[in-house]
């Protein structure tokens, strides 16, 4: 199983309820995301003049170079398939990629913060979320995780509840009759990177012009991977020190001691 | 980075991640991956409260809240809705950002420094309801019921509107929706087929679609939208004629770069082509249209070539639509427009519109201009009381008849505007605001500012800070539309080819009031206890107010409850011309009145050389002014960036994300600064910037300053002659970058 999502742009609006009822959903502060709306165009194009939008969020890769990066220790987990009951343990670090439904999740217990996975992301998919800080980070790598809690109940991704005209459509790629493989078997396409092959599964359908457009204009490179690795190991140096403050403090304390000691001078 | 952090900023972030969280794992039950507790939560486990109608905008979506602890995390479409479904647009998730804004007005405030300049001091209800009661009472008493003048706008204005018409007994009541936005539409839609249009096209059946100027997509109103993609889906042609490539235009198959103000010039063009080649409706016209004769022969000089050149299209295209249009009627859609006050010559344009759908016989059918039967509702608000003609601005005694006899309800804004600064014929001595920001709805704000200065009180009630309540002698906290009953929608399934249904729904509060805020029931009636209307008050309580409407329909705040918030019935089909119809290609009555009875085309001023004239439209992400401080919906657009032809922006020197303020042709600056965007998508004669920007009031401590305020700009006042309802696309400007005058060429 793969889990995937469509954005097909001929129903597009832009109109950027995905990326607030996002915001909402999982507590996303301004000005990070987790998704995003770009404006294209309009622009003159080999097929005359020519605007879209490019809806963006984590592209949850089949080979996602932001896992790879993580310098947290591995650990043992055991996973179990939502539907089938079926369970499966492996080796992994703060961020994976789900055995059974394909999705890239994050522990934000174990991560460090230390912003590898960010910067390994081709797609700008990921950030370090402040307001998760904890003893051990000053906050935890954030992102999509394709509402992972919410489709483990049966409900369906919070973008995809409130898109106004059905655009976003969100399924099992691994399926067939799924939804989201008759639109690649239409010809959606993920914005697969220049220089590699990492297979995005959140994938663009639309008019020749648009889709010209959107892959000119937003198909990226893989990352420096040589910065990111020196991020990482950085990281990884510091990890002991941050484990010992993290039996000293308290995240209510220490927070409540920082809003106290903030300048005030926003308040008129 | 840089991260100035401040104790508000750093609370706004980190007080929905609720330091209270314990430091402990919960572990997913179904997929046993342990959940840290710094993940956010979610709302799937949240109380849902039903009944929320949104007003974000003022399309009204049904809704349902994501209650934690009390606080709402999050707004839902309601799922039983027939209209807007679970969807809610970039505004509507924003709601809960507009419920907890930091710069909300929390309690009645006296301005005890200058009008304009306000130093607010916090009074108690009783000290501000007797100052606003006894200072409107005396106006009253001192120079009568016509010396106030009321600026409503939105669901919680209504009730207090019409006391101070009905009651108090003033005709000064301008709303922005009719005089500065859909009035003209509405009137010249009276005037042609004797019903105010709507947006009542049946965009998911029809053929073609015909935009003139709207920009779907960018201007956002969720079954709306929902209908023109599903129109697209089905394979509908689509139309648009803009000067610049909009939203719409990216979708359309005709994107048609009409110069600004020719509308009409290209719609008498298509309908002129459709009468000479015989490619009109000519049963339709013949069973229901009265006129065509004068009509077609009044049209007759715009020929395509004509029209081309007026408008700076190609002849050829303009063939191509006729056309297009020809063999799809009737199934074919006719935009009659939603903002339509451009430049001063709309009333006719309407008209036009109105009749372009009459000559294709696109009325009550299949794709064309359908008004769905939604069920009826019986308002419940002050009686309604005659006081006659004699303090009527909009009445001419000597001729006996209005100056401006297509008016929208209220009087013409203008006349109040000159009226209260000029003192004559009478005085205007009191203002009430409700809602509403006349700065950045009315052109011209040196004159609305004139205005405030004449007054001997002015009072505004909102939910936020705008501009116009730094002119507030005495200003209150209205609760939102999250935190209150009001408003009863109603309507039908967005697409008529769908089972035929109806909806009552009724704003219902998903969260208690917090601080001082009041309702608009609550503070009418006592206001109308001060003035002396005790008597009159129709309902104690704005709960009441809802169940006695709710009544006429058996039905109750308590069974609408119970039924998730929506009452759902059988509907009626919608198609099929009533036997009574009339379309008024030609008008006997408007031109009886001193106007063209056809639909006629009107010149408007040309760009003064270096130039460009400025033109503006929504953001899908904002409504105008009243959402620009959220912090999540400023976040996601903070600045209003103008479009600037490429090849202008490379003549003058322009490049993409330059900074820029503005100057008018009337030597008007922009106080504020905002981005340029290079694009091929925009005509060289006109530069285009979101509406709603630049708010100057510091109150408005995310939204203050963002980007430019374009009705700074619009200082040329132009009056549609039919309505008195403003035009305010004939305002030209010149961009300043780095302190120089950059001239447009021509």
């Amino acid at each position: 199983m793969q889990y995937g999502m469509i954005i097909d742009l001929e129903r597009c609006v832009g109109c950027h309820a995905c990326t607030i009822a996002c915001r909402a959903e999982w507590e996303v502060p301004v000005p990070y995301q987790r998704n995003w709306v770009k404006r294209l165009g309009p622009t003159m194009t080999d097929y005359g003049m020519t605007a879209t939008y490019y809806p963006g969020l984590c592209n949850h890769c089949d080979k996602p170079p932001c896992v790879d990066e993580c310098p947290a220790e591995a650990v043992d987990m055991t996973f179990t398939d939502a539907k089938s009951g079926k369970t499966k343990t492996m080796k992994v670090t703060a961020t994976w990629k789900d055995p059974f439904d394909g999705t890239v999740q994050i522990d934000k217990d174990r991560c460090l913060g230390c912003g590898a996975c960010a910067d390994a992301c081709p797609y700008g998919a990921r950030y370090i979320n402040p307001a998760q800080a904890d003893d051990i980070s000053e906050g935890k790598a954030d992102k999509c995780s394709y509402c992972k809690p919410r489709v483990d109940q049966g409900l369906v991704p919070a973008c995809v509840l409130t898109c106004i005209t059905d655009a976003r459509i969100f399924g099992d790629l691994d399926d067939p009759k799924s939804a989201v493989s008759q639109y690649v078997k239409k010809g959606a396409k993920g914005l697969e990177v220049k220089d590699g092959h990492i297979g995005p599964n959140s994938m663009y359908f639309g008019k020749k012009k648009d889709m010209a457009l959107l892959f000119a204009d937003y198909t990226p490179k893989l990352a420096d991977m040589g910065s990111v690795k020196r991020r990482a190991m950085m990281a990884s140096m510091v990890k002991p020190a941050m484990r010992k403050a993290k039996e000293i403090g308290v995240l209510g304390l220490a927070g409540a001691m920082l809003v106290k000691g903030l300048p005030e001078n926003d308040e008129k | 980075m840089a991260f100035n952090l401040t104790r508000r900023k750093f609370l706004q972030t980190a007080s929905l991640a609720a330091a209270s969280v314990p430091l402990s794992k919960v572990v997913s039950a179904s997929t046993g991956v342990s959940k840290s507790a710094l993940d956010a939560k979610g709302t799937a486990g949240d109380k849902t409260v039903v009944g929320g109608i949104c007003e974000m905008c003022f399309w009204r979506c049904q809704l349902v809240g994501k209650v934690r602890d009390g606080r709402l995390m999050k707004l839902e479409g309601n799922p039983k809705s027939i209209d807007n479904g679970t969807a809610v647009c970039a505004r509507g998730n924003a709601g809960v950002k507009l419920l907890y804004d930091v710069d909300r007005l929390k309690y009645p405030m006296k301005n005890v420094g200058k009008r304009g300049e306000p130093k607010w001091k916090r009074i108690s209800w009783k000290e501000a309801l007797d100052e606003c009661g006894s200072r409107l009472k005396s106006t009253v008493d001192q120079y009568g019921a016509h010396a106030i003048c009321v600026f409503p706008h939105g669901a919680s204005a209504k009730y207090p509107m019409h006391y101070f018409e009905r009651a108090v007994g003033t005709h000064n009541v301008s709303e922005s929706s009719f005089f500065q936005c859909r009035g003209i539409r509405d009137t010249a839609y009276v005037a042609t087929i004797n019903k105010a249009p709507g947006e009542k096209i049946d965009m998911p059946n029809t053929k073609v679609l015909f935009f003139i100027g709207d920009h779907l997509g960018e201007n956002v109103h969720i079954s709306h939208i929902k209908q023109y993609i599903q129109g697209l889906q089905n394979g509908a042609k689509l139309i648009v004629a803009d000067p610049r490539f909009s939203a719409s235009a990216a979708k359309a198959d005709i994107w048609v770069q009409i110069k600004p103000g020719t509308d009409t010039a290209y719609i008498l063009a298509i309908m002129n082509y459709l009468v000479q080649n015989n490619k009109y409706d000519k049963e339709f016209v013949e069973d229901y249209t009265d006129g065509f004769e004068e009509f077609a022969k009044a049209i007759k000089e715009w020929t395509l070539e004509k029209a081309a050149k007026e408008c700076d299209i190609p002849a050829k295209q303009i063939k191509e639509v006729a056309e297009m249009l020809a063999a799809n009627a009737p199934n074919v859609a006719i935009h009659p427009g939603r903002y339509v006050s451009w430049h001063g010559n709309d009333f006719q344009r309407q008209r036009a519109l109105a009749c372009l759908t009459g000559i294709l016989g696109a009325y009550y059918v299949k794709g064309g201009w359908v008004p769905a039967k939604g069920p009826k509702v019986k308002g419940v608000s002050w009686a309604k009381e005659d006081h006659g003609h004699k303090y009527d601005l909009n009445y001419d005694h000597q001729e006996d008849e209005n100056i401006y006899p297509y008016s929208p309800p209220g009087t013409p804004t203008e006349l109040i505007r000159d009226c209260a600064i000029s003192g004559k014929p009478y005085p205007i001595k009191s203002c009430v605001v409700w809602g509403q920001n006349p700065m950045q709805t009315i052109p011209n704000q040196q004159k609305t500012k004139d205005l405030f200065n004449a007054m001997d009180f002015v009072m505004c009630v909102d939910v936020m800070p705008t501009d116009v309540t730094a002119w507030a002698d005495i200003l209150l906290p209205e609760v939102s539309y999250l935190e209150r009953y009001d408003y009863i929608k109603k309507g039908t399934q967005w697409d008529l080819s769908q089972e035929h249904q109806q909806y009552i729904a009724a704003r219902m509060p998903l969260v208690d009031p917090m601080f001082e805020r009041k309702d608009q029931v609550y503070i009418c009636n006592e206001l109308a206890k001060r003035m002396g209307h005790g008597d009159k008050i129709p309902v104690k309580t704005i709960e009441e107010m809802v169940d006695k409407s709710l009544a006429s329909v058996d039905l109750s705040i308590e069974q609408l409850r119970a039924e998730d918030g929506i009452h759902i019935m059988p509907g009626k089909d919608p198609y099929g011309v009533p036997e009574d119809f009339e379309v008024l290609l030609y008008n006997e009555d408007i031109e009886d009145a001193g106007y063209p009875g056809a639909p006629t085309y009107v010149t408007v001023p040309d760009n003064p050389k270096g130039f460009a004239r400025l033109i503006y439209g929504r953001a899908p992400v904002h409504s105008f002014n009243r959402s620009q401080n959220n912090v999540w919906l400023h976040n996601a657009m903070p600045d209003n960036p103008v479009w600037v032809n490429d090849e202008v922006a490379a003549q003058i020197g322009l490049i993409d994300g330059d900074t820029v303020g503005f100057v008018n042709s009337e030597g008007v600056e922009s106080t504020t600064t905002t981005t340029v965007k290079v694009t091929a998508g925009i005509r060289k004669d006109c530069v285009y910037m979101y509406h709603g920007y630049g708010s100057a009031n510091p109150l408005l401590t995310t939204g203050v300053g963002a980007g430019v305020d374009e009705t700074s700009l619009i200082t040329k006042l132009a009056v549609d002659p039919e309505t008195g309802c403003n035009g305010m696309r004939n305002n030209f400007v010149k961009l300043i970058k780095n302190g120089k005058v950059l001239d447009i060429p021509a």
